[in-house]
Protein backbone atom coordinates (compact mmCIF):
# COMPACT_ATOMS: atom_id res chain seq x y z
CA UNK A 1 0.00 0.00 0.00
CA UNK A 2 1.38 3.58 -0.90
CA UNK A 3 0.54 7.34 0.47
CA UNK A 4 1.59 10.17 -0.69
CA UNK A 5 4.55 10.33 1.86
CA UNK A 6 6.05 6.98 0.52
CA UNK A 7 8.56 7.80 -2.43
CA UNK A 8 9.92 10.69 -0.32
CA UNK A 9 10.74 8.03 2.97
CA UNK A 10 12.04 5.35 0.61
CA UNK A 11 14.38 8.17 -0.97
CA UNK A 12 15.45 9.05 2.21
CA UNK A 13 15.73 5.50 3.54
CA UNK A 14 18.49 4.56 0.85
CA UNK A 15 20.64 6.97 2.09
CA UNK A 16 23.66 4.86 3.71
CA UNK A 17 23.13 4.49 7.31
CA UNK A 18 19.40 5.52 7.55
CA UNK A 19 17.77 3.19 9.38
CA UNK A 20 14.08 4.32 9.24
CA UNK A 21 12.28 7.12 7.98
CA UNK A 22 9.22 8.64 9.37
CA UNK A 23 6.51 10.94 8.83
CA UNK A 24 5.18 11.78 11.80
CA UNK A 25 1.76 14.18 13.44
CA UNK A 26 4.08 17.09 15.77
CA UNK A 27 0.41 17.95 17.91
CA UNK A 28 -0.20 13.87 19.23
CA UNK A 29 3.23 12.20 18.01
CA UNK A 30 1.25 9.45 15.75
CA UNK A 31 2.97 7.96 12.86
CA UNK A 32 1.34 9.22 9.40
CA UNK A 33 3.88 7.28 7.32
CA UNK A 34 7.07 5.08 8.23
CA UNK A 35 10.05 2.91 6.13
CA UNK A 36 10.92 0.71 9.04
CA UNK A 37 13.83 -1.97 9.30
CA UNK A 38 12.10 -5.35 10.78
CA UNK A 39 11.57 -5.58 14.18
CA UNK A 40 11.90 -1.32 14.42
CA UNK A 41 8.84 -0.11 16.64
CA UNK A 42 7.89 3.23 14.92
CA UNK A 43 5.14 4.27 17.59
CA UNK A 44 7.17 5.00 20.40
CA UNK A 45 9.82 6.87 18.29
CA UNK A 46 7.54 9.06 16.61
CA UNK A 47 5.80 10.10 19.93
CA UNK A 48 9.87 11.07 21.17
CA UNK A 49 10.82 12.58 18.02
CA UNK A 50 7.94 14.87 17.78
CA UNK A 51 8.02 15.49 21.64
CA UNK A 52 11.80 16.57 21.15
CA UNK A 53 10.56 18.61 17.88
CA UNK A 54 7.76 20.48 19.28
CA UNK A 55 10.23 21.75 22.18
CA UNK A 56 12.20 22.77 20.53
CA UNK A 57 10.23 25.06 17.94
CA UNK A 58 8.20 26.29 21.42
CA UNK A 59 11.43 27.51 22.78
CA UNK A 60 12.28 28.90 19.79
CA UNK A 61 9.74 30.82 19.67
CA UNK A 62 9.95 32.06 23.14
CA UNK A 63 13.38 33.67 22.26
CA UNK A 64 11.99 34.79 18.89
CA UNK A 65 13.94 32.87 16.76
CA UNK A 66 11.84 32.37 14.19
CA UNK A 67 11.26 28.65 12.91
CA UNK A 68 13.07 25.77 13.54
CA UNK A 69 14.11 24.45 10.02
CA UNK A 70 16.25 20.84 11.20
CA UNK A 71 17.23 19.50 14.54
CA UNK A 72 19.81 16.53 15.19
CA UNK A 73 20.16 14.56 18.31
CA UNK A 74 23.34 12.75 18.92
CA UNK A 75 24.44 9.53 20.36
CA UNK A 76 27.43 7.53 20.37
CA UNK A 77 25.69 4.45 18.71
CA UNK A 78 23.49 6.78 16.29
CA UNK A 79 21.35 10.40 15.56
CA UNK A 80 17.97 11.23 15.06
CA UNK A 81 17.54 13.91 12.55
CA UNK A 82 14.18 15.77 12.30
CA UNK A 83 12.86 18.68 9.91
CA UNK A 84 9.52 19.97 10.29
CA UNK A 85 6.28 21.49 7.93
CA UNK A 86 2.99 22.65 9.68
CA UNK A 87 1.96 20.12 11.49
CA UNK A 88 4.29 17.29 10.06
CA UNK A 89 7.94 16.21 10.95
CA UNK A 90 9.74 14.02 9.01
CA UNK A 91 12.08 11.87 11.14
CA UNK A 92 15.13 9.72 10.27
CA UNK A 93 16.91 7.32 12.45
CA UNK A 94 20.72 7.06 11.49
CA UNK A 95 24.00 5.19 12.34
CA UNK A 96 26.64 7.42 13.72
CA UNK A 97 28.95 7.09 10.52
CA UNK A 98 25.99 8.44 8.56
CA UNK A 99 27.07 11.47 6.20
CA UNK A 100 24.91 13.55 8.25
CA UNK A 101 25.42 16.42 6.10
CA UNK A 102 23.62 14.22 3.30
CA UNK A 103 21.17 13.57 5.14
CA UNK A 104 20.02 17.06 6.44
CA UNK A 105 20.40 18.37 2.45
CA UNK A 106 17.91 15.24 1.90
CA UNK A 107 15.78 15.88 4.88
CA UNK A 108 15.57 19.56 3.80
CA UNK A 109 15.04 18.95 -0.04
CA UNK A 110 12.37 16.49 1.11
CA UNK A 111 10.05 19.15 3.89
CA UNK A 112 9.61 21.70 0.87
CA UNK A 113 7.33 17.82 -0.58
CA UNK A 114 6.16 17.70 2.48
CA UNK A 115 4.71 20.78 3.06
CA UNK A 116 3.37 20.88 -0.27
CA UNK A 117 1.50 17.71 0.58
CA UNK A 118 0.69 18.97 3.75
CA UNK A 119 -0.98 21.66 2.33
CA UNK A 120 -2.45 19.29 -0.14
CA UNK A 121 -4.21 17.31 2.90
CA UNK A 122 -5.38 20.30 4.90
CA UNK A 123 -7.13 21.55 2.01
CA UNK B 1 50.94 8.00 -16.19
CA UNK B 2 48.36 7.55 -18.76
CA UNK B 3 49.91 3.99 -19.66
CA UNK B 4 49.01 3.63 -15.77
CA UNK B 5 45.69 4.61 -16.44
CA UNK B 6 45.05 2.23 -19.19
CA UNK B 7 46.47 -0.79 -17.42
CA UNK B 8 44.61 0.03 -14.17
CA UNK B 9 41.28 0.80 -16.27
CA UNK B 10 41.74 -2.51 -18.33
CA UNK B 11 42.52 -4.35 -14.87
CA UNK B 12 39.12 -3.11 -13.79
CA UNK B 13 36.97 -3.74 -16.66
CA UNK B 14 38.65 -7.28 -17.00
CA UNK B 15 37.87 -7.37 -12.98
CA UNK B 16 35.32 -5.48 -11.81
CA UNK B 17 35.65 -6.88 -8.32
CA UNK B 18 39.30 -6.27 -8.11
CA UNK B 19 40.92 -3.50 -5.36
CA UNK B 20 42.66 -1.85 -7.92
CA UNK B 21 39.98 1.04 -8.61
CA UNK B 22 41.50 2.14 -5.76
CA UNK B 23 44.76 2.92 -7.89
CA UNK B 24 42.52 4.34 -10.15
CA UNK B 25 41.08 6.32 -8.59
CA UNK B 26 43.99 7.77 -6.40
CA UNK B 27 45.79 8.01 -10.21
CA UNK B 28 42.69 10.00 -11.45
CA UNK B 29 42.63 12.31 -8.42
CA UNK B 30 46.61 13.25 -9.31
CA UNK B 31 45.09 14.04 -12.95
CA UNK B 32 42.97 16.16 -11.61
CA UNK B 33 40.19 14.20 -12.96
CA UNK B 34 37.97 14.74 -9.71
CA UNK B 35 34.53 13.64 -11.01
CA UNK B 36 35.91 10.75 -12.76
CA UNK B 37 37.71 9.56 -9.92
CA UNK B 38 34.67 10.09 -7.48
CA UNK B 39 32.59 7.98 -9.58
CA UNK B 40 34.97 5.02 -10.02
CA UNK B 41 36.16 5.00 -5.87
CA UNK B 42 31.70 5.09 -5.30
CA UNK B 43 31.61 2.42 -7.37
CA UNK B 44 34.10 0.42 -6.14
CA UNK B 45 33.06 1.09 -2.60
CA UNK B 46 30.07 -1.00 -3.50
CA UNK B 47 31.36 -3.63 -3.69
CA UNK B 48 34.21 -3.12 -0.82
CA UNK B 49 32.18 -1.12 1.36
CA UNK B 50 34.57 -1.78 4.13
CA UNK B 51 38.21 -1.15 2.27
CA UNK B 52 39.84 1.94 4.76
CA UNK B 53 42.02 2.93 1.74
CA UNK B 54 38.90 3.49 -0.61
CA UNK B 55 37.52 5.22 2.08
CA UNK B 56 40.48 7.53 2.95
CA UNK B 57 40.21 8.29 -0.70
CA UNK B 58 36.69 9.34 -0.86
CA UNK B 59 37.77 11.08 2.05
CA UNK B 60 40.43 13.42 0.23
CA UNK B 61 38.57 13.55 -2.90
CA UNK B 62 35.49 15.25 -0.81
CA UNK B 63 38.41 17.27 1.14
CA UNK B 64 39.86 18.87 -2.59
CA UNK B 65 36.57 19.78 -3.26
CA UNK B 66 35.99 21.61 0.24
CA UNK B 67 33.29 19.36 1.71
CA UNK B 68 34.66 19.01 5.25
CA UNK B 69 31.49 17.59 6.21
CA UNK B 70 31.80 14.48 4.15
CA UNK B 71 35.45 13.86 4.50
CA UNK B 72 35.03 14.31 8.28
CA UNK B 73 32.03 11.55 8.21
CA UNK B 74 34.82 9.45 5.79
CA UNK B 75 37.99 9.77 7.42
CA UNK B 76 35.96 8.96 10.62
CA UNK B 77 35.08 5.62 9.20
CA UNK B 78 38.23 4.74 7.90
CA UNK B 79 39.50 5.09 11.22
CA UNK B 80 36.67 2.70 12.73
CA UNK B 81 37.61 0.28 9.87
CA UNK B 82 41.22 0.23 10.57
CA UNK B 83 42.62 2.31 13.76
CA UNK B 84 45.51 4.12 13.44
CA UNK B 85 45.09 4.48 9.63
CA UNK B 86 48.02 7.59 9.38
CA UNK B 87 46.16 9.51 6.21
CA UNK B 88 42.83 9.12 8.23
CA UNK B 89 44.59 10.59 11.43
CA UNK B 90 46.33 13.29 9.36
CA UNK B 91 43.13 14.17 7.73
CA UNK B 92 40.39 14.33 11.14
CA UNK B 93 43.71 16.17 12.49
CA UNK B 94 43.10 18.99 9.55
CA UNK B 95 39.74 19.23 9.55
CA UNK B 96 39.36 20.13 13.62
CA UNK B 97 41.73 22.08 13.56
CA UNK B 98 39.97 24.17 10.57
CA UNK B 99 36.89 23.40 13.21
CA UNK B 100 39.07 25.49 16.02
CA UNK B 101 38.46 21.96 18.26
CA UNK B 102 42.76 21.70 18.71
CA UNK B 103 42.35 19.39 21.71
CA UNK B 104 40.84 16.79 19.07
CA UNK B 105 43.57 17.95 16.52
CA UNK B 106 46.41 17.74 18.80
CA UNK B 107 45.01 13.92 19.57
CA UNK B 108 44.99 12.89 15.89
CA UNK B 109 48.31 14.52 14.65
CA UNK B 110 49.80 13.18 17.63
CA UNK B 111 48.67 9.84 16.86
CA UNK B 112 49.77 10.39 13.80
CA UNK B 113 53.07 11.57 14.47
CA UNK B 114 53.86 8.56 17.20
CA UNK B 115 53.05 6.21 13.94
CA UNK B 116 55.10 7.87 11.56
CA UNK B 117 58.23 9.87 13.75
CA UNK B 118 59.70 10.87 10.67
CA UNK B 119 57.33 13.07 8.57
CA UNK B 120 57.89 16.20 9.23
CA UNK B 121 54.44 17.64 7.79
CA UNK B 122 52.91 15.87 10.88
CA UNK B 123 55.39 17.02 13.35
CA UNK B 124 54.89 20.82 11.78
CA UNK B 125 51.36 20.81 12.05
CA UNK B 126 51.31 19.34 15.63
CA UNK B 127 53.36 22.37 16.72
CA UNK B 128 51.27 25.05 15.47
CA UNK B 129 47.86 23.06 16.58
CA UNK B 130 49.27 23.21 20.19
CA UNK B 131 50.32 26.90 19.63
CA UNK B 132 46.93 27.45 18.45
CA UNK B 133 45.40 26.18 21.77
CA UNK B 134 47.11 27.50 23.98
CA UNK B 135 46.75 31.24 21.94
CA UNK B 136 42.84 30.34 22.49
CA UNK B 137 43.10 29.45 26.10
CA UNK B 138 44.95 33.02 26.59
CA UNK B 139 41.95 34.60 24.61
CA UNK B 140 39.34 32.78 27.41
CA UNK B 141 41.12 33.46 30.24
CA UNK B 142 39.95 37.45 30.53
CA UNK B 143 39.12 38.35 33.88
CA UNK B 144 35.57 39.40 34.61
CA UNK B 145 35.28 41.99 37.55
CA UNK B 146 34.23 40.57 40.87
CA UNK B 147 30.67 42.14 41.00
CA UNK B 148 29.93 39.80 38.14
CA UNK B 149 31.92 36.87 39.02
CA UNK B 150 29.34 36.46 41.79
CA UNK B 151 26.28 36.60 39.49
CA UNK B 152 25.06 33.25 37.96
CA UNK B 153 23.64 35.32 35.14
CA UNK B 154 27.30 35.65 33.56
CA UNK B 155 28.56 32.81 34.37
CA UNK B 156 29.21 31.52 30.60
CA UNK B 157 30.61 35.28 29.96
CA UNK B 158 34.26 34.12 29.70
CA UNK B 159 33.38 31.54 27.34
CA UNK B 160 31.66 32.93 24.59
CA UNK B 161 33.02 35.40 22.56
CA UNK B 162 30.46 37.99 20.93
CA UNK B 163 27.22 39.35 21.94
CA UNK B 164 25.56 37.03 19.49
CA UNK B 165 26.15 34.08 21.61
CA UNK B 166 24.22 33.41 24.51
CA UNK B 167 24.00 30.56 27.16
CA UNK B 168 21.76 28.82 29.73
CA UNK B 169 22.21 26.14 32.33
CA UNK B 170 18.49 24.63 33.67
CA UNK B 171 17.52 22.32 36.34
CA UNK B 172 15.24 18.94 35.16
CA UNK B 173 12.33 21.03 35.81
CA UNK B 174 13.43 23.80 33.36
CA UNK B 175 14.29 26.11 35.90
CA UNK B 176 17.23 28.42 35.40
CA UNK B 177 20.23 27.64 37.03
CA UNK B 178 22.46 30.07 35.24
CA UNK B 179 23.37 31.99 32.62
CA UNK B 180 20.78 34.06 30.41
CA UNK B 181 19.28 34.05 27.62
CA UNK B 182 18.77 36.88 25.56
CA UNK B 183 16.54 37.71 22.69
CA UNK B 184 16.89 40.23 19.36
CA UNK B 185 15.69 42.74 20.88
CA UNK B 186 18.05 42.62 24.42
CA UNK B 187 15.63 40.63 26.94
CA UNK B 188 16.29 38.35 29.16
CA UNK B 189 14.04 35.52 28.00
CA UNK B 190 15.68 32.83 29.99
CA UNK B 191 12.82 31.81 32.42
CA UNK B 192 10.54 31.11 29.04
CA UNK B 193 12.54 29.09 26.89
CA UNK B 194 13.52 26.83 30.32
CA UNK B 195 9.81 26.38 30.88
CA UNK B 196 9.38 25.02 27.07
CA UNK B 197 12.50 22.74 26.83
CA UNK B 198 11.43 21.34 30.11
CA UNK B 199 11.17 17.75 29.91
CA UNK B 200 14.18 17.98 27.06
CA UNK B 201 16.97 15.68 28.99
CA UNK B 202 13.74 13.44 29.66
CA UNK B 203 12.58 12.87 25.91
CA UNK B 204 16.06 12.93 24.68
CA UNK B 205 17.10 10.03 27.40
CA UNK B 206 14.25 7.98 26.38
CA UNK B 207 14.85 8.44 22.53
CA UNK B 208 18.43 7.02 22.59
CA UNK B 209 17.26 4.34 24.96
CA UNK B 210 14.57 3.41 23.14
CA UNK B 211 16.44 3.71 19.97
CA UNK B 212 19.30 2.22 21.45
CA UNK B 213 21.69 4.59 20.38
CA UNK B 214 23.67 4.98 24.12
CA UNK B 215 23.26 8.52 26.17
CA UNK B 216 22.55 11.05 23.98
CA UNK B 217 25.48 13.78 23.72
CA UNK B 218 24.18 16.62 21.49
CA UNK B 219 20.55 18.11 20.28
CA UNK B 220 21.43 20.96 17.74
CA UNK B 221 18.80 22.77 15.92
CA UNK B 222 18.59 25.29 12.99
CA UNK B 223 16.04 28.22 13.12
CA UNK B 224 15.80 31.13 10.83
CA UNK B 225 17.99 33.08 12.36
CA UNK B 226 20.00 31.18 14.75
CA UNK B 227 21.76 27.67 15.98
CA UNK B 228 20.48 26.21 19.11
CA UNK B 229 22.68 23.27 20.57
CA UNK B 230 22.32 21.19 23.72
CA UNK B 231 23.77 19.24 26.37
CA UNK B 232 23.21 17.04 29.26
CA UNK B 233 24.56 18.83 32.61
CA UNK B 234 24.73 17.02 35.84
CA UNK B 235 21.41 16.21 37.65
CA UNK B 236 19.67 15.64 35.16
CA UNK B 237 19.60 19.52 33.83
CA UNK B 238 19.94 20.60 30.43
CA UNK B 239 23.11 23.52 28.73
CA UNK B 240 21.39 25.82 25.84
CA UNK B 241 23.71 27.54 24.22
CA UNK B 242 22.42 29.79 20.99
CA UNK B 243 24.54 31.26 18.35
CA UNK B 244 24.16 33.02 15.55
CA UNK B 245 23.39 31.07 11.96
CA UNK B 246 26.90 32.23 10.58
CA UNK B 247 28.71 30.39 13.52
CA UNK B 248 30.39 27.57 12.26
CA UNK B 249 29.05 24.14 13.31
CA UNK B 250 32.29 23.01 14.49
CA UNK B 251 32.70 26.56 16.57
CA UNK B 252 29.38 25.76 17.87
CA UNK B 253 29.91 22.55 19.40
CA UNK B 254 33.55 23.40 20.54
CA UNK B 255 31.50 26.53 22.91
CA UNK B 256 29.28 23.94 23.96
CA UNK B 257 31.73 21.81 25.19
CA UNK B 258 33.18 24.96 27.01
CA UNK B 259 30.51 25.89 28.47
CA UNK B 260 29.50 22.34 29.86
CA UNK B 261 33.03 22.49 31.29
CA UNK B 262 32.19 25.68 33.21
CA UNK B 263 28.50 24.81 34.55
CA UNK B 264 30.00 21.53 35.94
CA UNK B 265 32.93 23.43 37.47
CA UNK B 266 30.32 25.73 38.98
CA UNK B 267 28.10 23.11 39.85
CA UNK B 268 30.40 21.52 42.09
CA UNK B 269 30.90 24.49 43.67
CA UNK B 270 33.62 26.51 41.85
CA UNK B 271 36.32 24.46 43.61
CA UNK B 272 39.17 23.67 41.13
Amino acid sequence: MTSPFTAMLQTLSRQRGVTAALVVSEQDGIVIDSNLQIGQQGDRMAALAASLYRKARLSAKAAGLGAVSFLQLEAPNGRLCAVGAGELVLVVVAASAVNVGLVRVELLRAVVELAGLNAGRSA
Amino acid sequence: MVDDLRRLSDELAHDPGSRVFVQLGETLRRQGQQEMALKVTLRGLERHPHLADAHDLLARLYADSGDMERAFDEWDMVLRLMPGHLGALKGMGFICFHRERFGDAERYLAAAAASDPGDEAVASALAHVRAADVEATRGEAVPIPDALAQDSRYLFMTVLRDEAQTALLLDREGLVLAGAYVAGDGRDVAQEVGAELSGVTDAARRATRHLALGDWTSIVFETDVAVVAMAPSPQDGLLVLATSRATPLGLVRRLLDRCSERARWWLNGSSE
